[in-house]
């Protein structure tokens, strides 16, 4: 697409020239010129619209505030699949997101490289998660994932502790973290092994009823 | 391991960042073989084009609920395009209807009233508080619906035919009354004078006499006129039995589709158990939450939440280390203050009796505010006792040392029994006068308490009109002279005694409860006075804005949540309580006691229920025929069997159910040990013979068969 942008910008500077092309001649190329840069626009928003839960109008929205994150890096106009990624600081900052306390760990489980750079698409599919439309299945899966603090497919004692010290941010005393943790793993592991993996964090999390309406980031 | 040699030819044909087709084919052999426990979604690359026969009969796999990052879901959507599908018409249709029911409950989610505005509430202050004004909202929509039914059926007729002005507004007499000597009975003059002073009709409305009298507020004004014009027919004493009894039944029919729809959320949560920990930690946390103060709050409130729960446990250990004396002497306490309950309960309802006898037995010949507080003094005295009382057993309560769980089901039972009850004493207390059970000769000329009673309906009507107006005067009274000032206080004033007390805490039970008093006064009114579900349509959707202006503005989130699954059903029994007592009023009034002969639309007839024998009269024979089958024992009988039945099938059923969740869990179990036992054995054979260690897949099977699995070799 990088030849595309090439030859708007020759052809835009070319219509502002009078001496070069005469204007009843550009002016179809630039409207056909409008059009490819729509069709592409709507090719790709028709692709996230598919694989994420968000219609096109709220995709656009989006993008308009993956824009204010980061302006200078971020293209304003949404033509092509831009290899730029937003790094984590900048996307913690976003008020829907400033004062989670699992905000890190939200942002690292959606990046591909499990550091927190998300590009456009992950960003989409992030809210896309977190948005009510989305199934319990698949918000179970991520809620698995930012829960697991060492990404090992397991939630161990160590995860569950720091879950619950950034949840009450730290108020509890060590023993009661301790006892809290112990409990908690007691009631839901179901195969013994003193960790909870993803079948028993799935089968807890549907006996609780307000996990879909808790797991929810209105954007 | 053949799936190594696959993953070795693959890796060189790695893509630019997202996995090519061998490489996920390792992934689909690989979580159709090692997740039996797994039911999660895998993308079947090599899946046919007629995708619709051999079992695969949902669509094309939903991109959207892949599990994988977003490059490989691209992929596999182009995958999905490049695959022309020969849609079979089953699947078109099938694609269709899904495609229609998700449209249909995303314009039913819009109509839903008050959807953002309940989310809103329940992200700041928690399940509990939501479940009430869930409640709410559902009583606005049951009384409204109410109000539709009644005015399609008796109000837009009566208006009609008044406006009309039909000749058969002549009183039709059933044939079988003798209304000779009865003609004092038939005095009725609800008018009042012509000239009146102008505050009177502000007075009126709030009483309910005066213009509002006869009017088509109340029972009164109906006339039993039975039209029949062109050959259609329409019988207003019938009709207006016949709605008040399908008003009943449709209530309840929505008690019990609401009440089904929570038990069915409450049985598959396991509802009634212990809050878990581990849901506690998991999913208490709102990530919709915005905001350093909401999040502080909520932070607060996991923490004191599972303090909470810790010193629940503590107590449960340190009473069953309890010596015998000490538990007899806990125990004898709390029959003791059991009894001193259920005595201040006698008296106030003692106090209830007092204050209707005599607010309907003096003569309220001065207009004006004192005959106001008159009128109104029995619905004073509820409401005195419905604070006082439930206020006192509180603090019982805290002599009675239950843990908080039990202690929240007891000041809920007490305050139940309280309220419904004193209702049932106001209106048992204005029957024993109507049908004067105290001076027996006053009934005798009209089979009713004439001197007192002109039209005793509408005075019935009146009164229940009056409590319920009342309850929403103090709804209001309390928000705006306690509330409000309450929180200013605290804000302003620094005093160490008043930040102690603290702002206001939205207190659910009480809430709750006020909302079932007053359907139930609706319900007992409704006979009487047809308007009010109107009425009180209007007074809820009030009271939700007003509620909820003082939720966000005065009140703290609560420290105890309340937990909404179990809780929920038991707002729902409550409820049904209240129906189970306007249902015997109802009946009790329609069967026995005898109708005013000066106004309303059952005038003529000794009983009200008398009306539906005389229509039946009017019946063709096979309707006739048909309807004394039905009634008839050969029907009942067989039915009554039918039903016990179907009754033991669902029950059977729910118990299997019930034992085949507890034996998959078993096997969940099993299976896990199962794997643990053969990734041991793995190991120490692979040991064992020597075999070097990246030429092992022992993560494919050690991992917790997570469905996300990413192949920690060949990727980039």
């Amino acid at each position: 697409m990088a030849t595309s942008h090439a030859s708007v910008s020759s052809h835009a500077k070319a219509a502002h020239n009078p001496k070069l092309q005469d204007s009843r001649c550009l002016s179809p190329l630039l409207e056909w010129m409008k059009h490819h840069i729509e069709h592409q626009t709507a090719l790709e928003t028709t692709i996230l619209k598919d694989c994420t839960y968000f219609t096109r109008k709220e995709i656009l929205r989006l993008h308009g505030r993956y824009h204010e994150l980061a302006p200078h890096l971020v293209p304003m106009d949404y033509t092509n699949e831009p290899d730029v990624k937003v790094p984590l600081a900048l996307i913690v900052n976003m008020p829907e997101l400033k004062e989670n306390p699992f905000r890190n760990r939200i942002v690292e489980s959606f990046s591909e490289d499990g550091m927190g750079n998300l590009s456009f698409n992950d960003f989409v599919d992030m809210f896309s998660v977190l948005s009510e439309m989305a199934p319990r299945e698949l918000k179970a899966i991520y809620a698995f994932k930012i829960y697991d603090f060492n990404v090992d497919n397991f939630l161990c004692k160590e995860d569950l502790e720091k879950t619950l010290n950034r949840l009450t941010k730290e108020e509890l005393t060590p023993e009661e973290v301790v006892l809290v943790c112990e409990k908690s793993i007691e009631e839901s592991d179901l195969d013994g092994d003193n960790k909870l993996s993803f079948a028993d964090f799935e089968n807890m999390i549907s006996r609780a009823p307000e996990f879909l309406s808790t797991f929810h980031i209105r954007i | 391991m053949e799936l190594t040699g696959l993953n070795r030819t693959d890796s060189a044909t790695a893509g630019q960042g997202y996995y090519s087709a061998g490489q996920s084919l390792r992934l689909r052999r690989l979580s159709s073989r090692v997740s039996n426990q797994n039911a999660t979604p895998h993308f079947d690359w090599g899946s046919s084009r007629e995708g619709g026969e051999d079992g695969n009969e949902e669509e094309p796999q939903n991109v959207r609920e892949l599990p994988m990052p977003f490059g490989l879901r691209k992929a596999v959507r182009q995958v999905q395009q490049m695959r022309i599908p020969v849609a079979s018409r089953r699947m078109r249709q099938s694609r269709a209807l899904k495609r229609f029911s998700a449209e249909a409950k995303n314009a039913l989610a819009l109509v839903t009233l008050w959807r953002r505005a309940i989310h809103q509430i329940g992200g700041h202050f928690g399940g509990g508080v939501q479940s009430y004004f869930v409640f709410l909202r559902f009583l606005v929509v049951l009384n409204f619906l109410s109000f539709l039914l009644i005015a399609a059926f008796v109000l837009i007729p009566g208006i009609v035919f008044h406006s009309l002005d039909l000749s058969s507004s002549v009183p039709q007499l059933p044939n079988s009354t003798n209304i000779t000597g009865k003609e004092e009975c038939m005095v009725y003059d609800p008018n009042p004078g012509a000239l009146t002073v102008f505050y009177t009709y502000f007075l009126d409305l709030l009483s309910g006499t005066g213009f509002m009298e006869y009017s088509y507020m109340f029972y009164g004004y109906y006339n039993n006129t039975l039209v029949v014009a062109n050959g259609f027919s329409y019988n207003i004493p019938l009709a207006y039995l016949l709605t008040a009894s399908f008003y009943f039944i449709f209530c309840f029919i929505c008690i019990i589709v609401r009440m089904g729809g929570v038990a069915r959320v409450a049985v598959t949560t396991g509802g009634g158990a212990a809050r878990s920990y581990s849901m506690m930690v998991f999913t208490g946390w709102d990530y919709g939450l915005q905001g350093d103060r909401a999040t502080k709050l909520k932070k607060n409130n996991i923490r004191y939440q599972l303090q909470v729960d810790l010193e629940e446990e503590r107590i449960k250990l340190k009473t069953q280390s309890q010596t015998l004396l000490q538990t007899v002497g806990l125990y004898s306490l709390r029959a003791f203050l059991n009894l001193v309950v259920i005595g201040l309960i006698i008296g106030a309802f003692f106090g209830i009796t007092l204050a209707t006898r005599y607010s309907q037995e003096t003569d309220k010949t001065q207009n004006g505010i004192l005959d106001l507080l008159l009128e109104y003094l029995p619905s004073i005295v509820i409401t005195a006792s419905n604070f006082v009382v439930p206020f006192l057993c509180d603090q019982i309560a805290l002599l009675e040392k239950h843990s908080p769980s039990t202690t929240i089901i007891l000041a809920l039972l007490r305050a139940v029994f309280l309220r419904l009850v004193s209702l049932g004493v106001l209106l048992a207390t204005l029957w024993l006068n109507i049908t004067c059970n105290s001076k027996p000769d006053e009934c005798i000329p009209c089979g009713y308490n004439y001197g007192q009673y002109q039209c005793w309906e509408t005075r019935v009507g009146q009164e229940m009109y009056r409590l319920a107006l009342f309850d929403f005067l103090t709804t209001i009274a309390v928000l705006i002279l306690v509330e409000f000032p309450r929180r200013m206080v605290v804000d302003n004033c620094s005093w160490k005694l008043i930040k102690w007390v603290g702002r206001q805490e939205f207190l659910v039970p009480p809430n709750v409860l006020g909302l079932v008093y007053a359907q139930t006064v609706v319900w007992t009114g409704t006979l009487f006075c047809p308007l009010l579900p109107l009425v009180n349509t209007i007074k809820l959707i009030i009271i939700f804005y007003c509620k909820k202006v003082t939720l966000f503005h005065n009140c703290r989130p609560a420290t105890k949540t309340f937990r909404s699954t179990s809780s929920n059903i038991v707002f729902f029994l409550v409820l049904m309580f209240g129906w189970i007592l306007a249902t015997t009023v109802l009946i009790y009034s329609i069967a026995e006691l005898h109708p005013s002969f000066g106004c309303g639309p059952f005038r003529f007839s000794s009983t009200m229920w008398s009306t539906i024998p005389n229509s039946f009269q009017g019946l063709s024979n096979t309707t006739q025929e048909f309807l004394r089958y039905v009634g008839s024992q050969a029907f009942s009988i067989p039915l009554f069997i039918f039903s016990c039945v179907l009754l033991c099938y669902v029950a059977a059923v729910a118990s299997v159910y019930g034992k085949s969740v507890a034996l998959l869990r078993t096997q969940l179990q099993l299976e896990g040990r199962d794997k643990q036992f053969l990734v041991k054995q793995i190991e120490e054979l692979t040991q064992k013979l020597g075999i070097p260690k990246h030429d092992r897949d022992p993560m494919v099977l050690s991992h917790g068969g997570a469905p996300w699995e990413q192949q920690q070799d060949g990727h980039s």
